[in-house]
């Protein structure tokens, strides 16, 4: 979708934080986030990464500035239906487990949206479905696997059917079944066009999944742009403790010996095809010999 | 009781001649004020040992985190104003206020300038045997973890549609249940942890444990404790021979 | 030397219904940086908790088989006893920090086996001045921020002066910079010759498998590949196993697979510019 007006969905105007004990997590943030974008925010631990994503449903209140979601001031709208437009995926699955079976637990998150009886039972056998969890219907979410509980705490804020879809560092842990698991998801929920906010730390998912990167840093946004671009400037990569991905570094080193490396070869199928052809050259020139 | 109120009762390192003195000399403290305080009810008498007790408050550069922790009990002292006046008296219910600003101001002193570790060794040199003294200061250490933990809980509840419900007490009891399951399954979880990892640093592999910190009783403890005592035993007096003091003293609200 | 042996070991969780480790035959040297590979589930944490006699004395269990710490049997001899010879840094330094600041941390494991007062005094400094924390030398454990936690947390077991350090997934809660420092830190104390051998459990195999020996591939409780880092990663067995594969690596087997490339797979992009390097 276009950055046009009439798509901004998220906007937050010079927006600051102070917590209770009077730490400042926030000192002035302005951001656009548009309707169906997936957007990455990366930074160091304290850079006021959770802080910002907790002001988008309600958590916490502006000390000041505004956020406004969708046309509505925070500041004025029940958290109720904040969470109902906003939905955060936190990484610890821990944190919300407690029903007696996993049906019960996505009922839990669907009990005050105005459900008849018909369409809540609907609804949670299409998540269970959806997360391939049917087949736990009935058991305690405790004797569930890491995996299977990352997927049930997802499925518990999916099955509210959120615009905007946060994720706290999703890939934390996972192995490559995990990573392409949540890599499909968001793939799916940008093709229904909601808007994904993804808080990580993970350079190489960013660089292959997240057009958009926000870099934060002692409560500032210092850079807003696309990942790529981002993750190959080393004073943005100082600032934000991160490192180049593989192939932006192998790119870099490409250009400099030489090579004319085209821009988008920091994913790996172009990358792949650039050195293809290169080692296809250099076989025929030696034709015959040992590459 | 909000976590504003623990805040009352969180060690913080500062230099001052009250972090410096000995654990067992401010425990004295604490609880000889607790006792002179439980002691007397008589609203005048409690004020001025309320007063003598600010310069320790000064010293210890804790203002501030005491201010804190009176403001953390103001629903507390609005209680204790209607109800004992409703039952009791006025005045009855200024005394209750004015000890319980005594006792926890006392303790709060303590915890906040106690340091847990050194918490730990005073109980060990009060012959508390060493697993016991070690949990008990372990416990401090992860107060503001646990406090942590219960905020991201209630965070990741309310943004599935958790409400706080109003209600009766059963059906305000039944709402705590999505948020106390979790942190009792998190805090057994990192109690395995730490267990796990104790174990790794050879916890309890010999009796003949060294310390690399100690506790020592210098000049200043033993000053404060005579005049402690001295202290207690004048109240102790005064608490038997009430003749001994003026009149205007015992004075009471009249209603 | 065998620093640690596992003679056809089997274990099992008291009520779980398959046994997670699988007839393990595994000799660990000294001189290794180790890294420990597989997906979630594969045995990876109840292999490093059989290293130190936590498996089976603090996780009860069906056993098989024998392990072996520098010739200790680890039924019999308590763990607190092994942690002089076997330190475990877990994922989470929230939970093993136990003391109210840096110095007293480090003391902890030092105090707990019994030593004078002078030698501790000593340890503690060194332990410092490896991990480079003087700074943080009387800050409290939530003061600092992970990574800072992560050193003292490696301090503090550095102090026992085991042989062997384990770490259990050291970096995953960390930014990549602070994780590459961390990894850089555990080469560095290696190299040193402070500890003789370091395993080290983590999924973000692009930074760490530069700095690897050794590589221990592990699937459903059983090794099934162990040996140098090369050897390992070219095999099909690690292609397949389902852990993150770095891009340089997957970048090349492609090409391989295309018969575009033979040659061994670079397993970092230092190995890679080198192999481009002689190509051109």
């Amino acid at each position: 979708m276009e950055k046009k007006l009439e798509n901004l969905q998220i906007l937050v105007n010079h927006l600051t934080y102070h917590y209770p004990d009077g730490t400042i997590a926030l000192k002035g943030i302005n951001l656009n986030i548009y309707s169906g974008e997936i957007v990455g925010i990366m930074g160091k631990n304290g850079a006021g990464k959770s802080t910002l994503i907790k002001t988008f449903n309600g958590l916490l209140k502006p000390t000041t500035g505004v956020v406004y979601i969708e046309n509505d001031d925070v500041n004025n709208v029940l958290m109720s239906k904040l969470t109902r437009i906003v939905g955060i995926v936190f990484q610890n699955p821990d944190l919300q487990l407690f029903a007696n079976t996993v049906e019960d637990e996505i009922r839990f998150s669907l009990k005050n949206l105005n459900f008849t009886k018909t369409e809540l039972e609907n609804q949670i056998n299409l998540t269970l479905e959806k997360f391939k969890l049917k087949k736990f219907q009935n058991r305690t979410p405790f004797t569930l696997s890491g995996g299977e509980k990352k997927r049930l705490a997802i499925a518990s804020i999916m099955c509210r059917n959120p615009k905007i879809i946060v994720f706290d560092e999703p890939t934390i842990g996972q192995d490559a079944e995990g990573v392409e698991f949540i890599r499909n998801l968001i793939k799916e929920k940008h093709s229904e066009g909601k808007t994904i906010i993804i808080v990580t730390h993970d350079i190489e998912f960013a660089i292959d999944n997240i057009p958009r990167t926000i870099l934060m840093a002692d409560g500032l946004i210092i850079a807003d742009g696309p990942t790529n671009k981002i993750l190959s400037q080393d004073q943005i990569l100082n600032i934000g403790s991160l490192i180049s991905p593989q192939l932006i570094q192998l790119s870099k080193f490409l250009i400099d010996s030489g090579f004319k490396v085209p821009d988008n070869a920091y994913l790996k199928e172009n990358m792949i095809q650039f050195l293809g052809s290169f080692l296809k050259e250099k076989m025929e020139i030696t034709e015959g010999g040992k590459p | 009781m909000s976590f504003e109120f623990m805040e009352a009762f969180k060690f913080i390192q500062k230099k001052t001649i009250i972090h410096s003195l000995d654990p067992r000399t401010k425990l004295l403290l604490a609880t000889i004020y607790s006792i002179l305080a439980i002691m007397f009810e008589e609203i005048f008498i409690l004020f001025f040992i309320f007063l003598s007790f600010f310069p320790f408050i000064i010293a210890g550069q804790l203002f501030k985190k005491w201010i804190k922790s009176i403001r953390g009990m103001t629903f507390l002292f609005l209680l204790l104003i209607i109800f004992n006046t409703l039952f009791s008296t006025f005045s009855k219910s200024i005394s209750m206020i004015l000890r319980i600003m005594i006792m926890v101001s006392s303790f709060s002193l303590f915890f906040l300038t106690v340091h847990p570790d050194d918490l730990m060794l005073s109980l060990l040199s009060l012959k508390v045997p060493y697993n016991i003294a070690f949990s008990f200061s372990l416990s401090f250490r992860f107060v503001p973890t646990i406090a942590i933990e219960a905020q991201n809980i209630i965070d990741a509840q309310k943004s599935r549609g958790y409400e706080m419900e109003q209600g009766g007490l059963i059906s305000q009891a039944k709402n705590l249940i999505p948020l106390l399951i979790p942190l009792i399954v998190c805090s057994m979880k990192r109690a395995f942890h730490i267990a796990e990892s104790l174990d790794s640093r050879a916890f309890g592999s010999t009796k003949n444990r060294t310390y690399y910190y100690s506790i020592s009783f210098t000049k200043k403890d033993w000053l404060l404790t005579v005049i402690l005592i001295a202290f207690f035993i004048f109240g102790i007096i005064v608490k038997l021979f009430p003749d001994l003091l003026p009149n205007w003293l015992f004075w009471r609200f009249p209603v | 030397m065998n620093l640690i042996k596992f003679e056809d070991f089997s274990f099992k969780y008291d009520q779980a219904q398959d046994f997670v480790l699988k007839d393990i035959k595994l000799n660990i040297e000294s001189g290794k940086f180790i890294l420990l590979c597989g997906i979630t589930g594969s045995g990876k944490t109840s292999l490093v908790r059989a290293m130190n006699g936590l498996i089976p004395q603090f996780y009860h269990g069906e056993i098989k088989g024998d392990v072996f710490v520098k010739g200790k049997n680890t039924k019999n001899v308590p763990t607190s006893t092994l942690s002089r010879d076997v330190g475990l840094v877990f994922q989470n330094p929230e939970n093993q920090l136990i003391a109210m600041n840096v110095e007293r941390e480090i003391a902890f494991g030092p105090e707990n086996i019994g030593i004078p007062w002078d030698e501790m005094d000593s340890r503690i400094k060194e332990c410092i001045k490896i991990t480079d924390i003087e700074h943080l030398r009387k800050k409290a454990p939530f003061e600092i921020s992970g990574g800072e936690q992560q050193r003292v947390a490696i301090a503090s077991i550095l102090a026992l002066q085991p042989e062997i350090i384990i770490f259990d997934e050291p970096t995953s809660l960390l930014d990549p910079k602070s994780a590459i420092q961390i990894l850089n830190l555990l080469k560095k104390i290696l190299l040193e010759k402070k500890i003789s051998t370091i395993i080290v459990i983590e999924h973000r195999l692009d930074i760490v498998l530069p700095l690897a020996d050794e590589v221990i591939l592990i699937d459903k409780g059983r090794i099934i590949e162990h040996g140098e880092a090369h050897y390992v990663i070219n095999g099909e067995k690690f292609l397949n196993s389902g852990v993150n594969i770095p891009k340089c690596v997957s970048v090349f087997q492609k090409l391989m697979n295309q018969n575009i490339f033979i040659g061994k797979l670079p397993i970092s992009i230092e190995e890679t510019k080198n192999l481009i390097n002689s190509i051109k």
